[in-house]
């Protein structure tokens, strides 16, 4: 599983690194910024899921 | 779905107790309605998200043209690229990290507030804590002196009360008058700090100079749209959530009895009753939206709080339901005007819900209370919410 975001369509909502902070974290912007390569461990990637979910503008995805 | 032009009025929908029947209302007058006034309403998801997506093509800047501010209101007000350039700016200063630093600031005041009546049984949510809690907040964060507080309020709502930019009403004398007195506290304040910078947002953005130096009109209009947008709708939020926490006294439990459900449970509350829900624009081409062509120069309306009950995202969408807090939800709109102070606006609900229950975790609705909004309203907020507890003698 491999987290990923758009920069383009981020507006910067924050959901992503609240319910994902192992994979995803804040920039100085309020941003999201993925942690590393993007490849989330197995125990995080029900959160990474939600997170996906969760983005308004969907630009936080997941690639199975 | 074809355009429908049936004389729909959105002052029709019965919003005043419920919101569940208002937006049903709305929504269920089509994808994108042209109203009786001349305004389309977009009420689906996909219209919405398609405006977000094209701000190019929906203009926040001509929306706000009908509002005859005296001064630019930075950033709503502004479309690209100007726009990019203040967000540029203004983003870091509104930053989870920065909110970090004066959350035991704001948890001390939230604190104050509560500790007042926590030893009377009784108290208003609106009066007592929601309509002040947000201006101290302000106030904090531009670094204005505290005890300027209830004039500051006064003086706040005299204008929002009569600034709805979802109406071509004339602007009334009073408030006029109201929003002058209310720029020479603001000017005087700009001069002191200009003279004596602290450690304040104000002051950061005062701090510029040379090219980035921002204009007195600029610093003002900044002031001002912190002021329009950042006071009644955590005000509102405030007041919405205590109702539904008095209205489900399940959920209320739970967030008195796990922490990790405060967060979902102000999402939920955002998605529900977003205190902004009728965003406008104005259109600058002819454009398709859902299979309606909307002409260039049209005013439009975009209807959050129908997305943000959108059966398909939501499994019970007029439900409060901690379990879908979780999901997107447009409280604070989106696209390239996504809520400024969204990061600040979530930190505040979340210290109020923490700090209140940690004092006070059992009340209920007072016997006779009517809780309802003043309707049509630009923003939504309800008037009085009296509640009762047993006195905790603590204050």
């Amino acid at each position: 599983v491999k987290a990923h975001i758009d920069k383009d369509r981020c507006t910067g909502h924050g959901r992503c690194y609240v319910l994902a902070p192992d994979v995803v974290t804040d920039d100085e912007f309020g941003y999201g910024q993925i942690l590393g390569d993007g490849t989330v461990p197995p125990e995080y990637a029900d959160a990474t899921r939600r997170a996906a979910e969760a983005c308004p503008e969907q630009a936080f995805t997941v690639t199975e | 779905m074809t355009m429908t032009d049936s004389g729909f009025r959105l002052e029709d929908a019965p919003m005043a107790r419920d919101r569940t029947d208002g937006w049903r209302h709305v929504r269920a007058a089509g994808d994108v309605v042209r109203t009786a006034d001349g305004i389309y309403l977009l009420t689906s998801t996909e219209a919405v998200q398609f405006a977000h997506r094209h701000p190019e093509i929906f203009s926040s800047a001509r929306a706000f043209d009908s509002l005859a501010s005296p001064v630019p209101l930075i950033p709503i007000a502004i479309d690209p690229p100007d726009h990019t350039r203040y967000r540029r700016i203004l983003d870091p200063m509104l930053a989870p990290k920065v909110i970090n630093g004066m959350e035991e600031e704001l948890r001390r005041q939230a604190r104050e507030l509560i500790l007042a009546f926590a030893d009377r049984g009784h108290c208003d949510i609106v009066d007592d804590l929601a309509r002040l809690y947000p201006t101290q907040v302000f106030l904090t964060l531009f670094g204005m002196p505290l005890a300027d507080r209830d004039r500051f309020i006064h003086w706040a709502e005299t204008i929002i009360e009569n600034s709805n930019p979802n109406s071509q009403a004339e602007v009334a004398p009073e408030v006029i008058e109201t929003a002058m007195e209310l720029f020479g506290y603001l000017q005087k304040c700009v001069d002191e700090k200009r003279a004596n910078p602290g450690e304040d947002m104000l002051s950061r953005v005062l701090s510029f100079t040379g090219d980035e130096a921002w204009s007195n009109e600029e610093v003002l209009g900044l002031c001002f749209l912190f002021i329009l947008a950042g006071l009644d709708t955590v005000t509102a939020v405030i007041g919405f959530m205590f109702q539904h926490l008095t209205a489900q006294p399940d959920v209320r439990r739970r967030l008195v009895e796990q922490p990790d459900a405060v967060q979902p449970i102000v999402e939920e509350v955002i998605r529900l009753e977003p205190p902004a829900p009728l965003t406008p624009r104005v259109t600058t081409q002819d454009v398709d939206v859902c299979g309606t062509l909307i002409p260039a120069g049209s005013p439009v309306t975009l209807c959050l709080g129908t997305v943000n009950r959108d059966p398909q995202r939501f499994p019970h969408p007029d439900v409060l339901d901690p379990d879908h807090g979780d999901s997107g939800h447009r409280g604070f709109g989106g696209g390239i005007h996504r809520c400024l102070g969204s990061h600040l606006a979530r930190r505040e609900l979340r210290i109020i819900a923490e700090e209140f229950h940690k004092l006070i975790p059992d009340y209920e609705l007072a016997p006779g209370a009517d809780p309802h909004i003043v309707w049509p309203s630009g923003t939504f907020h309800l008037t009085s919410l009296p509640i009762v507890f047993p006195a905790t003698g603590r204050a």
